[in-house]
């Protein structure tokens, strides 16, 4: 270890919390997912954590004799087309160099291990997925000489989702009419379900156990979609700031609904109100009207309802094709915004006449960055989650939410995020 | 006279019938004389629905065929004679008719509703001799779609009538079914713009997912007539396109936005696979040219809208709207185990682009389990569905051999584009055919010689102002008009019906399009020549020749552009369209003088002939006979290289000669077979065939010195023969009609035929003059004469006409003659009796490829019964 690059390391501590020992990343094709874990200095966790329910000493009783790192595990987020924000952001925090420290560490931690090479010239490997892991992977080498170890994209999400899903409590909840209500799942009556990831595109993928999953669906009407044609028909300039207007906006301007057609009357003869939209986008057909003549905050509500309305329906009707009972919907598309989720619940609920329900996942987004660190054993999570799973009810895991950094209000989720965890240098 | 009896049963019954059900009193019962009202009467009520639709009005009308004219008398006489004769022939009502589509924008209505009044289709029906204006007053049109309310006020104020609201997905569903079901090929698969015409069972038809994409998307599980759910739908549809194409571009129109879609390349605009992988993502099967993610590239970049190509955009949204309801359907169709998907609707209006998009969504997501399909008359689904809402309109148990459909000048362009002014009768339709220009192979469509704003055809688009050909949108299906023909019927010798085909060729297959296109082509001018000259060339048919050349062009020129124009096309269809394409300028028999002069100069040779063949012995007889068949057979008008011959000898020199170069073995030779079957072998006489359907040929040699020969023979072996002529003049084709003529004649110079004739009815006079001496003499097996049911050189046995298939009933042998008949369609037609097919190839490219032979080459096939 460069003992110059260490000291520079100590200095960004300023800007951290922790020790960065690990790094993962998910570039997808509009956000770049980062996730990383900071070892918590002692005094940290004594200030601000001392009611969680974590930690070292629930481990030391565990059957390993290896070290634990307690610390967390933090999620940040960049817009793909700012690639080099993220760039820089890895080398301010000098994530990078974390990553070779982690397993120089967990290597000096085990006994007997072997004296690691001079990092130097080395060329450091982290892992990342997503398309991008391809597109920037010589980015990445020249600016930093960081190569990156690509991990599938779907065996990431998968496996990130079921991390989540068997160890997080209350990572999985409903949202509709503004209640968000937090589904308790038995970890052994998980699978199978359906994973929607809403990306760019949609994948939608039939999940029935650790790294047992098939893609049997998706659809290329997703974020990507809202996102491109909200830009081209708005003047926004991000898409969060798309959603907000969306929020804002009544879809009954531009979108033809049931009534529009009937005059005003439900035709119940098949079941469909007269608020119900026939077609979206279908009265902005007026010979007299401009564009300009459409208030963003519509366009923008049309849009959002459009896409939810449509990947609700075709992940209920793929549910429902495999005999799947529950549909995770993922994907940085979500973003939490309360309207977007209550959305697919409605279209899920309309389109299973209440039968089935839409779930999110407090990590959405993060699911293939996650699957991407767990992807490198080392870190032994998994392990250290199959101990638990035994010794200890789901609520005592020592992984959970760290509820001070984590922004419930409202969809501006800027990607600061962590759980508090403890992992074994293995 | 029993004649006379059967006759007027026969009338009476044809006759319609007042429908007394749902009669009711109208307006005050204390009047003395209230009306009654007979909603059911189907004579009075007219046959007009409409489907009023926010930018299309689509247009079902039906009109009765004219009656028959008066020169068919006689051959009402010999029908009936053989009526009695048949015995199980049955007696049917005449009540044909034809029906129409036509289309108008809804922005025009007025051109609508001139065009019904102009068609006093608002009062008692097409033609309506009788159309009072008490009928104009109660007139009441069944009409679907959301302007059947908007307009309702309009229709009332402006031509009296009331619109009747039919329920729009009954309508649609109503339609579908019944298109389904009656009309041969209606659906079809369109896959990389190749269009493959599909023959559905009507047993096999349900249940099937209906996608109908208007302005929103709705997909109806259909389970039987009236049957149906709605089972999904989407709220992405034409109206999605639409709304977000207008506000993305600055397109005016849905198919201007349309049509720029061809144009575009929506890489600049959805981010592909390739584009987040940078190759293709194998592991899950996407291809790199997959779409990810519709406008997602535009998230990527910094660009405004201006800085996007207004046909990539468009074309990103068609496939992002087409591939998302394809996806659905095919979700839906599976979770109701339904087999087939047919989707309809304004915004697929057969542009080739849409139709694709939606079958590779389909084809994507079942990987290729399924199959999209689409209707010809998709647009015209809700107002068929209001049509066949009418209680009484008779076409419930309509059948697919029941209808034909035609193509006449004036229609296809309706149907499809193009669209002139009103035609109300031929002139006109003359004069607007003389408007056509042309240069090459392309026709251009005149300029509306009617200022605008009064009366037209319809249509959706106005090409004309711009001078636009009359290609149009290249993809579009023409729709013709529908024949009603209730006498026809599926032949019933068949061995297999849902798989018969008539055409031999297939011309879907270019370079044989191609081929037989110029083949029509080269041959019009000398058509026309005949044409006009059958009319005594007088100024009036020059005009009516010079019209029918260029609407004949035009179609030859249409389909030369999209070969499936006019559905499912074979060989015979191409030349049943020249048929009807002169019968439509009212060329009644182009070749009525060459038919005339050849029979009597065959006539004429008929005795010696007889003469020649009577001192022969049995075996040889035969195999002469047939050999004059396939020798006279060279005298073909429908050959070029016939026509050639022509010029270089007379008739029996030409058949003398044709004989003696008979060369056995032929190039396709069962003679023998035939032989031992009629013959036998060996001290086993075989029992002679119970009836023979000969389905004859040309007029002249070919009838005279030919068939009826082969006839005689047959009937001197105790074998009924029916002679089975057209109903309708096809070049030099022996008519039903001239038959009877034919045999009289023949009769003179024969003893066997003349006692077969008068046995069959056919010698009216004659049969008198022979009472007395009656007795003396064995009484005959009849010879007959059936017509076919068509006007074409080819036949289809799908669709012939009730009195062949009475007569068919008790035949246990056919004999085919002639190329069309039984090279062109037939060759490979499988029948339940002994069939002959009979022909001189006459055309090198067909003599190579069906029998791998020269022209001029024999083809004797014969098949004993399946």
């Amino acid at each position: 270890m460069d003992p110059r690059r260490a000291e520079t390391g100590k200095n960004s501590d300023q800007i951290q919390s922790g020790h960065v020992y690990h790094l993962a990343l998910d570039i997808g094709g509009s956000l770049a997912k980062l996730v990383y874990f900071t070892k918590n200095d002692e005094h940290i966790v004594g200030s601000e954590k001392k009611k969680s329910p974590m930690k070292a000493s629930g481990i030391s009783n565990s059957s390993r004799n290896s070290p634990v790192l307690n610390g967390r595990l933090n999620f940040k987020k960049f817009e793909t087309s700012k690639i080099n924000d993220c760039l820089e952001f890895i080398n301010s925090m000098k994530l990078h160099l974390g990553a070779i420290s982690f397993q120089m560490i967990a290597m000096v931690m085990n006994a007997g291990c072997q004296q690691p090479e001079s990092p130097g010239s080395q060329t450091i490997t982290i892992k990342a997925t997503g398309g991008g892991a391809y597109k920037y992977a010589d980015l990445f080498k020249e600016k930093f000489r960081i190569s990156l170890d690509k991990e599938d994209e779907m065996d990431c999400l998968v496996a990130g989702a079921n991390f989540l899903l068997e160890t997080i409590h209350q990572e999985a909840f409903t949202y509709m009419g503004n209640q968000k209500q937090f589904v308790w799942i038995d970890k052994n009556d998980l699978y199978p379900y359906l994973l929607v990831n809403i990306g760019s595109g949609v994948g939608m993928i039939k999940v029935e156990g650790d790294g047992k999953f098939e893609r049997v669906s998706g659809t290329s009407i997703g974020g990507g979609t809202f996102w491109g044609l909200g830009k081209l028909l708005t003047k926004c300039k991000s898409f969060d700031e798309l959603l907000d207007l969306s929020y804002r906006g009544n879809n009954r301007a531009v979108d033809m609904l049931v009534g529009d057609i009937y005059g005003g009357m439900d035709y119940s003869k098949i079941g469909l109100s007269s608020t119900t939209i026939a077609s979206s986008f279908g009265r902005a057909i007026s010979e007299n009207k401009e564009r300009d003549d459409y208030k963003p905050e519509d366009i923008a509500r049309s849009l959002l309802r459009m896409i939810s309305n449509n990947i609700g329906q075709i992940s209920y009707l793929t549910a429902l094709r495999f005999g799947l009972k529950r549909i995770f919907f993922g994907g940085f598309f979500i973003r939490r915004h309360p309207f977007t989720m209550d959305t697919l619940s409605v279209a899920v609920n309309f389109w299973s006449k209440g039968e089935a329900k839409a779930m999110f996942l407090q990590h959405e987004g993060f699911l293939g960055a996650v699957g991407a660190f767990m992807s490198s054993d080392k870190h032994g999570l998994k392990e250290l989650l199959a101990n638990q799973k035994v010794e200890r009810p789901p609520s005592k895991l020592s992984f959970s939410l760290d509820q001070t950094q984590v922004p419930q209000q409202d969809g501006e989720l800027n990607g600061d995020e962590s759980i508090e965890c403890s992992v074994y240098g293995a | 006279m029993a004649t006379k009896g059967s006759n007027s049963i026969h009338r009476s019954s044809s006759r319609p019938l007042l429908d007394l059900s749902k009669a009711e009193i109208q307006g005050n019962v204390e009047e003395k004389y209230p009306t009654i009202l007979l909603p059911n009467q189907s004579d009075d009520l007219s046959h007009l629905a409409l489907d009023i639709g926010g930018s299309l009005i689509k247009l079902v009308y039906f009109s009765r065929h004219e009656g028959q004219s008066t020169n068919d008398k006689r051959m009402k006489i010999l029908k009936d004679k053989l009526g009695i004769l048949n015995g199980n022939r049955r007696s049917y009502p005449i009540l044909g008719g034809r029906l129409h589509f036509v289309k108008f924008e809804t922005n025009k209505i007025n051109e609508c509703l001139e065009f019904i009044y102009s068609k006093k289709l608002h009062c008692g029906g097409w033609e309506s001799h009788h159309s009072d204006s008490t009928n104009d007053q109660n007139a009441v049109i069944k009409a679907t779609g959301g302007g059947a309310y908007k307009f309702a006020d309009l229709f009332k104020e402006r031509l009296g009538i009331s619109l009747d609201k039919e329920d729009e997905m009954d309508c649609l569903v109503a339609g579908a079914n019944f298109l389904l079901k009656a009309i041969r090929h209606e659906a079809y698969t369109h896959m990389e713009g190749q269009k493959e015409f599909i023959q559905i069972d009507p047993n096999d038809l349900f249940p099937y997912l209906l996608v109908n994409i208007g302005s929103g998307v709705s997909m109806i599980k259909v389970d039987g007539d009236g049957k149906f759910e709605r089972v999904s739908g989407t709220n992405v549809g034409g109206g999605t396109y639409w709304g977000l194409g207008r506000l993305l571009t600055n397109c005016s129109s849905f198919d201007e936005l349309l049509e720029l879609s061809q144009k575009g390349d929506n890489r600049t605009t959805d981010m592909l696979v390739g584009d987040i992988y940078g190759t293709d993502y194998p592991k899950i099967g996407l291809s790199a040219s997959t779409i990810a993610s519709s406008f997602g590239k535009a998230t990527l970049e910094n660009k405004e809208l201006e800085e996007y190509r207004p046909e990539d955009i468009s074309l990103s949204l068609l496939r992002m709207i087409s591939y998302n309801i394809g996806q659905i359907s095919y979700l839906n169709a599976l979770r109701f185990g339904l087999k087939r998907i047919f989707f309809g609707g304004f915004f697929i209006r057969g542009h080739a682009y849409t139709m694709d998009a939606i079958s590779f969504a389909v084809h994507f997501w079942s990987k290729g389990t399924a199959q999209a399909m689409f209707l010809r008359h998709e647009g015209f689904l809700g107002a068929l569905g209001a049509f066949m809402s009418y209680e009484k309109h008779g076409l419930d148990d309509l059948m697919v051999h029941q209808f034909v459909e035609r193509f006449p000048m004036g229609a296809p362009y309706t149907g499809g584009k193009i669209h002139g002014p009103p035609l109300r009768n031929l002139n006109e339709k003359i004069s607007w055919m003389e408007k056509f220009l042309q240069k090459g192979t392309e026709i251009t469509a005149p300029v509306p010689m009617t200022p605008p704003g009064t009366t037209g055809l319809g249509g959706f688009e106005v090409p004309l102002s711009k001078g636009s050909t009359l290609r149009s949108d290249a993809s579009a299906l023409n729709v013709g008009v529908l024949h009603l023909i209730p006498t026809l019927e599926v032949f019933p010798l068949l061995v297999d019906p849902k798989m018969y085909e008539p055409n031999t060729v297939d011309l879907s297959d270019h370079s044989e399009l191609e081929y037989w296109l110029t083949i029509l082509s080269e041959h019009l001018p000398d058509l026309v020549d005949k044409a006009v000259a059958s009319e005594g060339g007088t100024d009036d048919s020059k005009r009516r020749g010079d019209a029918f050349a260029r609407a004949f062009s035009a179609h030859l020129a249409r389909l030369m552009e999209e070969p499936a124009a006019y559905g499912k096309l074979g060989l015979a269809n191409l030349l049943e369209m020249r048929e009807e394409c002169l019968r439509e300028f009212q060329f009644v028999d182009a070749y009525r003088s060459i038919k005339q002069r050849e029979n009597e100069a065959s006539l004429a040779v008929l005795h010696d002939l007889l003469m020649e063949l009577d001192s022969l012995d049995e075996e040889t007889r035969l195999l002469t006979l047939i050999e004059g068949v396939l020798a006279a057979n060279i005298f073909d008008w429908g050959s070029r290289a016939c026509v050639d011959l022509y010029h270089k000898g007379t008739i029996i020199e030409i058949y003398r000669m044709s004989r003696n170069k008979m060369q056995r073995p032929w190039r396709v030779d069962d003679f023998d077979a035939f032989k031992e079957r009629m013959l036998g072998s060996g001290d086993k006489k075989p029992l002679p065939h119970r009836r023979a359907l000969l389905f004859v040929d040309n007029s002249g040699a070919d009838i005279v010195l030919g068939m009826l020969p082969l006839a005689r023979e047959l009937l001197r072996r105790g074998t009924e023969v029916v002679l089975v002529g057209n109903s309708l003049p096809a070049l030099n084709d022996v008519t039903a009609m001239e038959l009877p003529d034919i045999v009289a004649e023949a009769a003179k110079h024969c003893d066997i035929l003349r006692r077969a004739a008068e046995s069959g009815g056919l010698l009216v006079d004659a049969m008198t003059n022979t009472l007395d001496g009656s007795k003396e003499k064995l009484p005959s097996v009849p010879l007959m004469v059936v017509e076919n049911g068509c006007g074409s050189p080819c036949i289809d046995f799908r669709q012939v006409s009730s009195e062949l298939a009475a007569a068919a009933k008790d035949a246990d042998l056919i004999i085919l003659e002639g190329m069309g008949r039984s090279l062109h369609t037939n060759l490979y037609a499988q029948f339940k009796c002994d069939a002959l097919k009979l022909a001189m190839v006459k055309n090198q490219r067909l003599a190579e490829k069906l029998v791998q032979g020269n022209i001029y080459d024999c083809v004797c096939k014969y098949e004993p019964a399946y």
